[in-house]
C-alpha cells in the first residue's frame, strides 16, 4: 500500500491573515450528488402523493420540514432549482461552461412534476418555501390588484437574472439569495437583515419571496397552468359553502364567475381589439425602453465598470481606486483590450435590453388582459398558476369522499 | 384597521428590500475599500521590540560592488567576499587589505592559518591573507553552486546548493563522502532548496549542522553522513520559519546557541542549543524591504556580524547587557 507524503511542510498562511470564506459549499462526491437527485425525485413523488391522494395538510407540513432540513440546512441550499436557471442560461450562451448533471436535474425535475401534478415542489420540497411557511402566522389578504402589481416583480427578476447570466455578468439570484446564509450559518449582516425582513413581512404576507420575487416560481406558474392533475379544494362537487374562500394565505383561490356573459358582445369585442393592440405596443415600448437602458444594465458587468473606471479614474478626483482597477493595473493588460471587451459586452446588453424590455412589456400586457377578460367557472378553484398546493384549503372543505377523512372529521 | 397596518408595514418592508436590490445592483459604485484579503506582511514585520536582546553598534561599509559572503578569522578580523574582490577589515572596521579575484565569490571561510577559502560558484579557491592564490580545486560539476564552506583542522565541508548536497573533503580537495542526499533507509530526508541559500556550520562541539531551508529545519549530521537530529518548525510566528525556505543563513555561538537569519520577513533570531527560540537580534524594521542574503558570523567577543547586501555593510550587533562594558 502506498501513502502520499508531503515532501516538505506546507507554508503557513494563517497567522495574522484573514482567510476569505468560501462562498459555495464544498463539492460533493458524485455518489452523494446522485443521492441528492434521487432524494429530490423521491420527495417530489411523496409530496405529490400527499397533496393529490392523501390531501393532507399535516403531511405537507412534515414533508416541508424534512426538505428544509435536507435541502436547506444539510445541502446548504445549493444547488437549488431557483439558482439553476442561471447555470442553464450560462451553459446555453457560453459553451465553455460545464453544466453538471445535478444542476440540470434540479432545474428540470420540479418542472416535470409540476406539469403533471401542479406546484407540489413549492408545497413541500423547496426549502425556501418551507422556511417561509413556518412563519406565516397571521397571513392577510392583499387584494387582486396589489397581487397583480407585486406579481410583476418576479418576471423582471427572472429577465434580469437571465440577462446577467447570459452575458456572464453575475448570478444575481445567488447574490440576493436571502436564505442561503441562514442555511450555511454564515450570512453577512446585510443578508441576515434581508432574510429577517422577508421573514418578518412573511408573518403577514405569506411566502413573500415565493410570490413576489422567486424567478423559478414564474416558470412553475407557467407550467402549472397546464398541469395534468392539480389539487382541488373539494374532492367532489363544490357546494358553494364559501368556507374555503378565505382559507388561502396566498390569494390563490379563484372565486366563481357564475355569470356566463357579464358583458355584451360589443364591449367584449372592443376589449379584445384593445388588448390585441396593447400587447404588441407594450412589448415594443418595453423593448425600446430596455434598449435605452442598456448602459445602466451593463454597468453591473465588472469589465464594463473597469473600462469606465479607466476612462474616468476616481483616484484622480481624490478617491481611492477600486480593487478591480488595482488588479487591472498589476495585470499589465492594455486599456484598449479592456475597452474592446467592454464594447462587445455593451452590444450584447443592447440586444439583451430589447429582449428584456420586450418580455416585461409582454408580461405587463398579459396581466392587464387577464384582468380585463373574466373566465366563466362555477366552483371555488385553486388558481393553477399561483397555487402552491399547500393543501390548507382542503381542510376547510366540508365535502369528504374518503371514509377515513369523514371519520377523522367526526372525531 | 390593525390588519391594514400590518399589511402596510409588511409591504413597506418588502418594497424596501426591492429598492435595496435595485440600488445595490445598479447604483453601487465599485468597492473602494482596502482589500481585506491582501496578503500584507507589514503587520507581521512589526515585532515586539521587548524581545530584542541585541543592539546594533557599528557598520562596516564595503566598496565591493556586490557582497555575498562574510566570515571572521584570527584576531576577529572580518572577511568579505563578493563580485571580483575580497576585503579584510580588522575588528574595529578598518580596512586592512583588499584584493581582486576573477569571478564572483558566493561564500567565504577562514581557516586557522588565516587562509581564505572562497566558494567560486562551482569550485573552491584558497588564498592567503595577502590575496595570493594557494590552490584552486577542480569543479564539482556544471550544476554546482557553492553556497557555504566550513573548515576544520582536517576537513572542509562544502554546501552545494545547486546539487543539494554537502561534500566532506580533505584539505587538499579530495572528496571523502557526500552528506544529506535523500536516503529513506538511513532516514535522511534530503535537502529541499528552492532558492540558492544553503548554509552549514561546525558547532563548538565539532558537530556538523546544515540548514534544510525547504523543510524549515536545521539538521545535524555525523561526518560520515548519518542523520542525527533536527529542529525547526514552519510558521509565521516569531519562533518559526516562514516563506518558501528559511532560514537562509545561520551561525553558532560558543554555548552552541544558533543565530539564524531569514529572508521574506527579514529578521535575525537566536535559538538555544536545543533549538528553542530565545531572542531577537534584529527585526524586519532594521532592514530594507526585500533584503536577502543576510550572511552571519560571530567573533571571540560573541558579537554578531550580519552582512547586509542591500546597504553594502557589515552590521555589528552586541548583546544589550554587554553594551556598557563595550
Amino acid at each position: 500500500m502506498v501513502f502520499a507524503v508531503q515532501r516538505f511542510p506546507k507554508p503557513e498562511f494563517e497567522t495574522g491573515y484573514l482567510q476569505p470564506g468560501t462562498l459555495l459549499p464544498s463539492p460533493r462526491a458524485e455518489i452523494l450528488a446522485a443521492m441528492d437527485v434521487a432524494i429530490l425525485v423521491l420527495a417530489l413523488s411523496v409530496i405529490s402523493w400527499i397533496v393529490l391522494k392523501k390531501r393532507s395538510r399535516k403531511g405537507v407540513f412534515w414533508m416541508s420540514l424534512f426538505s428544509l432540513i435536507y435541502f436547506g440546512f444539510y445541502r446548504e441550499g445549493c444547488v437549488c432549482s431557483i439558482g439553476s436557471i442561471q447555470n442553464i442560461t450560462l451553459a446555453l450562451f457560453d459553451h465553455t461552461f460545464i453544466l453538471p448533471l445535478t444542476v440540470i436535474a434540479f432545474f428540470i425535475i420540479p418542472l416535470i412534476f409540476t406539469l403533471f401534478f401542479g406546484r407540489t415542489f413549492c408545497a413541500g420540497v423547496c426549502p425556501f418555501g418551507a422556511l417561509q411557511d413556518l412563519v406565516a402566522f397571521r397571513p392577510q389578504k392583499l387584494g387582486s390588484r396589489l397581487n397583480a402589481v407585486l406579481g410583476m416583480v418576479p418576471y423582471i427578476y427572472l429577465g434580469l437574472a437571465i440577462l446577467y447570466a447570459a452575458t456572464g455578468t453575475d448570478f444575481i439570484i445567488c447574490r440576493y439569495d436571502p436564505f442561503v446564509g441562514i442555511f450555511r450559518f454564515n450570512a453577512s449582516f446585510g443578508m441576515f437583515v434581508f432574510a429577517g425582513i422577508l421573514l418578518i413581512s412573511g408573518i403577514f404576507i405569506a411566502r413573500p419571496y415565493c410570490r413576489f420575487l422567486c424567478p423559478y416560481g414564474v416558470l412553475l406558474n407557467w407550467v402549472s397552468r397546464f398541469s395534468r392533475r392539480h389539487i382541488t379544494i373539494t374532492p367532489a362537487e363544490c357546494i358553494q359553502c364559501r368556507l374555503c374562500e378565505d382559507s388561502c394565505p396566498y390569494d390563490a383561490i379563484d372565486i366563481p364567475v357564475t355569470t356566463k356573459d357579464p358583458e355584451n358582445r360589443k364591449i367584449r369585442v372592443k376589449k379584445l381589439i384593445w388588448i390585441s393592440l396593447l400587447i404588441p405596443f407594450l412589448t415594443f415600448a418595453g423593448g425600446w425602453t430596455g434598449s435605452r437602458l442598456h448602459i445602466t444594465l451593463a454597468g453591473v458587468n465588472s469589465k464594463v465598470r473597469l473600462a469606465e473606471e479607466i476612462l474616468t479614474p476616481a483616484a484622480g478626483q481624490g478617491q481611492p481606486e477600486s480593487l478591480g482597477l488595482t488588479a487591472y493595473k498589476s495585470s499589465g493588460k492594455a486599456a484598449e483590450e479592456v475597452y474592446s471587451e467592454a464594447s462587445e459586452i455593451l452590444d450584447r446588453f443592447y440586444n439583451g435590453g430589447w429582449i428584456l424590455g420586450g418580455f416585461i412589456g409582454l408580461v405587463f400586457g398579459w396581466v392587464i388582459a387577464e384582468r380585463m377578460l373574466s373566465k366563466w367557472h362555477t366552483d371555488y378553484i385553486p388558481n393553477k398558476g399561483a397555487c402552491y398546493s399547500c393543501a390548507r384549503c382542503v381542510d376547510f372543505c366540508p365535502v369528504k369522499t374518503d371514509l377515513s377523512e369523514i371519520k377523522h372529521e367526526k372525531t | 384597521m390593525k390588519q391594514k397596518a400590518f399589511i402596510i408595514l409588511a409591504l413597506a418592508l418588502l418594497l424596501a428590500l426591492i429598492l435595496f436590490m435595485v440600488k445595490d445592483l445598479f447604483y453601487n459604485s465599485p468597492e473602494k475599500k482596502t482589500n481585506p484579503y491582501a496578503y500584507d506582511l507589514r503587520t507581521l514585520k512589526k515585532g515586539d521590540t521587548t524581545q530584542t536582546a541585541y543592539i546594533e553598534t557599528r557598520q562596516v561599509h564595503t566598496r565591493l560592488p556586490e557582497i555575498h559572503g562574510l566570515a571572521t578569522g584570527i584576531n576577529d578580523w572580518i572577511y568579505l567576499a563578493g563580485d571580483n574582490g575580497v576585503e579584510i577589515y580588522d575588528q574595529a572596521g578598518i580596512l586592512k587589505n583588499r584584493f581582486d579575484i576573477t569571478g564572483n565569490a558566493g561564500c567565504v571561510a577562514v581557516d586557522k592559518h588565516g587562509n581564505i577559502w572562497l566558494g567560486m560558484e562551482d569550485h573552491i579557491e584558497i588564498r592567503n591573507a595577502s590575496g595570493k592564490q594557494i590552490k584552486t580545486w577542480k569543479s564539482f560539476g556544471e550544476e554546482s553552486f557553492i553556497s557555504s564552506i566550513a573548515v576544520t583542522d582536517s576537513f572542509a565541508f562544502i554546501a552545494d546548493a545547486g546539487r543539494k548536497v554537502v561534500y566532506r573533503c580533505d584539505l587538499s580537495g579530495n572528496m571523502i563522502n557526500r552528506i544529506g542526499e535523500k536516503d529513506p533507509v538511513r532516514k535522511i530526508p534530503g535537502f529541499i532548496i528552492p532558492s540558492p541559500y544553503f548554509d552549514l556550520a561546525i558547532a563548538p562541539d565539532r558537530s556538523l549542522w546544515v540548514v534544510n531551508p525547504g523543510r524549515y529545519e536545521l539538521e545535524k549530521y555525523s561526518y560520515d553522513g548519518s542523520f542525527l537530529t533536527s529542529w525547526g518548525e514552519p510558521g509565521i510566528g516569531i519562533g518559526r520559519f516562514c516563506g518558501c525556505c528559511n532560514p537562509s543563513h545561520f551561525t553558532l555561538l560558543r554555548d552552541g546557541s544558533f543565530i539564524t537569519s531569514e529572508k521574506g520577513i527579514e529578521r535575525i533570531k537566536i535559538y538555544s542549543a536545543e533549538g528553542k527560540f530565545s531572542a531577537v537580534v534584529a527585526f524586519p524594521s532594521s532592514f530594507e524591504e526585500g533584503t536577502r542574503g543576510l550572511d552571519l558570523a560571530t567573533d571571540s567577543r560573541e558579537r554578531i556580524l550580519a552582512l547586509d547586501p542591500v546597504k553594502k555593510q557589515v552590521r555589528i550587533f552586541i548583546r544589550k547587557k554587554d553594551q556598557k562594558s563595550n
